[in-house]
């Protein structure tokens, strides 16, 4: 269970704050995300919830620990993968994972059967230095497991990957929730957050601007967007309109009335487009 | 047990990288100069004061036989710094000697006392025998302390005669003495090892900076002193292997091997500690290079001092290779000075300690920044 009020950051205390007043909370069990573009925080609240920031302002417990007294041995209990991987070049696979395997007091999983889950299979041998970005990004992945945390803090955990290893990731991801683990991550990819996630949250600049469920999110806004390709001036425009929203309709109207209608057809709301319609800003 | 794991893996990572090497290396390369190309003592052209303490008429004399040796057969008036003063000497210059022939007998004192210079009043006692009182630093060695024993005496029975009644009376209370080319050994144990080691543990940190492992290990129950602990340590495995690579060989049985080890460990535990500290103000080695260097020359200076006798100004014994240079002299010597030691040894393991702990904090604080 993570439970963060009031939560804020300012890197360089200068009044300027990176995280303003986030507040939420996350139940036991539940995969959460943190859903926003560059920038926007996610990364420095994740840092501060696993420790590596100081708490300059606000409540956070994780997992039973006030992160205002510090203790180590809470990291017995949670992992964390980077968003840049961050493991030693001139050990290979394996001494890396068995290295980090000795830094916990609690029992820890099998290196070998670790980088076979992450498909590095048959790299144990290969210094880290060597392998491909997304090569060490799986084995920093692979290392955030290996103390069975209880809490899980991704850090985009498959930004960056191709597609086929980005889906074996997710599954494990997922898997490992079914298991009971408790998921913090942060996206920009909604796909992810959409998959993933039983709560997202949508964060711009520093701030969270909603959190719900991708289901609910899209009930609501769900069948309510009409994409329209019409003519103009010899071209074709294509574009999205909300037909509920009071401007989206005056423009549909418009178009109806002054343009050429190639296609026209209702469709359910992508994750993306609903962050748009949320925040006025895109996840890029 | 963690920390023990720390430490090997540590030790892999430096021998799988570059600056574990450098060190070994430049201690190979010492030795091989040492062993072959440094003789054991220099015979550069000595620098003599002297005062003839007699009627002018025999000093005369002694100057014509200097005379005779002069590389071009006269003397040359010059000026001579005493105390601040200038005060008009002769220079003599003869193939392996600079004799600068003084007017009093407090000039040579003075220049011996103060500034460590090798002096001598030569004078006629009471039955109007010669008489020489030579004044010695401590720093020549045997061959040429024999050489005076016999530079003005003439015949071979005089020679035994006058080695006979030498008596050689130091101003200092250490007799012990090193050759030239083991009076260099501390300076070499300061930079290879003190110097060295400050250097290559920051370059550790910023090697680790650079791959971000330090953030890894931050979200593990291990405690951070652990970590850097981990890296004193392998600084300290070099700096004894390095060390003990170059003395052994140069040095013998001489040294207090014991000592040596302890001298070494507290030092360097001492250095790595301070190097921690540099690097956790900077986030890369670029950034840091300045104050690492700027540490670096101040550290190397009681180095110069400590071949400059007369140069030896009190603002230098604060700088902790002063007493470094100091404690390792006494291990080479050999003469069993525990207590000497043994007080130093305490005092880096103690500045140590306290750089070791404001360096634990400051990296818990900023293991992002
Ligand atoms: N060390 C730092 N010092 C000062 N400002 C920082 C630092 N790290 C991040 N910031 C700023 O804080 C803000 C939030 O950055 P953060 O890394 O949390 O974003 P993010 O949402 O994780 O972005 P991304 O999706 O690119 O990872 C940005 O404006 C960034 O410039
Ligand atoms: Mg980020």
């Amino acid at each position: 269970m993570i439970s963060v009020k009031n939560l804020y950051h300012s890197y360089n205390k200068d009044g300027k704050y990176q995280v303003k007043d986030v507040s939420f909370e996350v139940a036991n069990g539940e995969v959460f995300g943190f859903l926003g573009p560059s920038g926007a925080g996610k990364s420095t609240a994740l840092n501060i919830l696993t420790g590596l920031l100081p708490l300059q302002q606000g409540e956070v417990v994780v997992g039973g620990y006030d992160l205002k007294k510090v203790s180590n041995e809470r990291f017995n209990k949670i992992g964390m993968s980077f968003e840049q991987s961050n493991v030693y070049s001139k050990l290979t696979a394996k001494e890396n994972l068995d290295f980090y395997r000795k830094l916990f007091d609690v029992p820890t999983l099998d290196s070998h059967a670790l980088l076979k889950l992450v498909g590095l299979e048959g790299k144990e041998h290969v210094k880290a230095g060597e392998f491909s970005k997304g090569m060490k990004h799986r084995l920093t992945f692979a290392r955030s497991m290996i103390n069975n945390p209880e809490m899980w803090f991704l850090d985009e955990p498959t930004t960056g990957l191709d597609p086929s290893i980005a889906a074996d990731i997710k599954d494990i991801i997922k898997e490992k929730n079914k298991e009971g683990v408790t998921v913090f991550l942060t996206t920009h990819n909604m796909f992810i957050a959409d998959e993933l996630c039983d709560r997202v949250a949508f964060i711009v600049d520093g701030e969270i601007k909603l959190i719900d469920s991708p289901k609910n999110l899209k009930l609501q806004y769900g069948d309510k967007l009409v994409e329209v390709e019409y003519m103009e001036k010899g071209e074709v425009i294509k574009t999205t309109l909300s037909t509920v929203l009071p401007e989206d309709k005056r423009e549909l109207q418009k178009i109806i009335e002054h343009h050429d209608i190639q296609t026209m057809h209702t469709k359910e709301a992508t994750l993306e487009e609903i962050f748009i319609k949320v925040t006025g800003r895109g996840l890029v | 047990m963690k920390l023990f794991s720390s430490f090997i893996k540590e030790l892999k990572l430096a021998s799988r990288g570059f600056y574990f090497y450098v060190e070994l290396f430049m201690a190979v390369i010492i030795l091989a100069v040492f062993l072959l190309l440094v003789p054991d003592n220099f015979n550069n052209q000595r620098t003599e004061y002297i005062y003839f303490d007699m009627p002018r008429q025999t000093s005369e004399l002694f100057l014509q036989e200097i005379l005779q040796e002069d590389t071009d057969g006269k003397a040359a008036p010059v000026k001579v710094e005493v105390d601040k003063q200038e005060k008009d000497a002769m220079l003599y210059t003869t193939s392996d000697q600079k004799i600068y022939v003084l007017t009093s007998r407090e000039d040579v004192i003075y220049m011996a006392d103060k500034e460590k210079k090798i002096a001598a009043v030569v004078k006629l006692d009471s039955d109007n025998a010669i008489n020489y009182e030579y004044y010695l630093q401590g720093y020549e060695s045997d061959k040429f302390k024999n050489l005076l024993k016999i530079l003005h005496v003439e015949s071979n029975e005089t020679i035994e005669a006058a080695m006979n009644n030498q008596d050689v009376k130091p101003l200092a209370d250490n007799t012990l003495v090193l050759s030239d080319k083991e009076n260099m050994m501390p300076s070499v144990l300061v930079f290879n090892g003190a110097l060295m080691g400050l250097f290559i543990i920051a370059a550790y940190i910023f090697l680790d900076r650079k791959e971000g492992v330090i953030m890894a290990y931050a979200v593990t129950p291990s405690p951070v002193w652990q970590y850097l602990m981990s890296k004193v340590g392998v600084i300290l495995v070099t700096t004894i292997l390095s060390s003990f690579l170059v003395i052994i060989p140069v040095m013998g049985t001489q040294p207090d091997y014991l000592l040596l080890l302890l001298l070494l460990v507290t030092t360097a535990f001492f250095s790595s500690s301070l190097g921690l500290l540099i690097a956790s103000f900077y986030k890369n080695v670029t950034q840091a290079f300045g104050a690492i260097y700027g540490f670096m020359l101040l550290m190397i200076l009681p180095n110069i001092a400590y071949f400059i006798p007369s140069w030896n100004p009190d603002y230098l014994k604060l700088i902790p290779t002063y007493p470094m240079l100091e404690g390792f002299k006494s291990v080479l010597l050999g003469n069993n000075d525990w207590l000497y030691v043994l007080t130093i040894s305490g005092g880096f393991l103690l500045v140590g300690a306290i750089l070791f702990s404001i360096s634990n904090r400051r990296y818990k604080k900023t293991l992002l920044g």
